[in-house]
């Protein structure tokens, strides 16, 4: 018989379930989400902490005389 | 909306196409940005931030816009949708959030290559591992969004399963309908 899943791109259109409650949610999303959450606090963090975005142009690199070493 | 399936493997092909040139444009960004960052040869660091300004706005916006919007029509006009799979949502908050990140560190890749065409401004002022940082989790991200394309993991959302619970039900009533009409 032909498959007639909803989703090209899968041959299962694995999402078919019969009960009436919605899933829960899959193990690797919950994964991702404490990765996420992880994540994002690092990011607050460093924000807190003075090493976020446009840190590195507020002096805008001085400008020295000085011949360059390379 | 629905796309004809000429117009969904047309825009497929794009969103794989700029998806995929956008995570090479970041891997050649982050040897460039390595170079600035370590590079012996003064005039080599000083192009590589000039290459890193020049892809920044000239290669990484343009495909990184490209497959968010091709992402989109993707989503909207097939089944797939953009909330009904946890996979394409969690893709989607990737694509949004890279997309977001890079337009706006894009006016930081410009005033590091304004100072690298400056002869006055020294090689230690001018290394930075910034663009380094920034390219590697763009690609740690950009390596993620694709394995969730292809693996397309199952799950989905409480929203995407009342639209499959609607979907059932139409199909089982227009069925029938077309039973009585026989």
């Amino acid at each position: 018989m032909a498959n007639r899943s909803p989703y090209p791109d899968t041959d299962d259109g694995h999402a078919r379930r019969s009960a009436d409650r919605p899933p829960g949610t899959p193990r690797w999303v919950k994964a991702f989400g404490i990765v996420a959450v992880v994540l994002v606090l690092l990011l607050v963090a460093m924000l807190l902490t003075g090493h976020g975005p446009g840190r590195h142009m507020d002096g805008q690199a001085h400008v020295t005389g000085d011949a360059e070493r390379s | 909306m629905t796309l004809s399936p000429r117009l969904r493997k047309f825009v497929l092909t794009v969103h794989v196409a700029s998806s995929v040139g956008w995570l090479g444009a970041v891997a050649c960004s982050l040897v460039l940005a390595a170079i600035g960052l370590v590079g012996e040869d003064a005039r080599l660091v000083r192009a590589a931030y000039l290459a890193m300004g020049a892809i920044g706005g000239g290669v990484l916006v343009p495909l990184a816009l490209a497959s968010l919007a091709t992402g989109l029509v993707q989503g909207l006009g097939t089944e797939w949708g953009l909330f009904r799979h946890y996979w394409v949502l969690i893709k989607l908050m990737i694509n949004v959030f890279a997309t977001v990140v890079l337009l706006l560190y894009t006016q930081t890749l410009g005033r590091l290559a304004h100072l690298a065409a400056d002869p006055k401004v020294g090689l230690a002022e001018l290394r930075d591992p910034s663009p380094a940082l920034h390219a590697t989790g763009a690609l740690l991200l950009l390596v993620v969004a694709t394995i969730l394309s292809v693996y397309k993991p199952r799950g989905v959302t409480p929203h995407g399963w009342r639209k499959q619970r609607e979907g059932r039900r139409k199909r089982r009533v227009g069925r029938s309908d077309l039973g009585h009409a026989e």
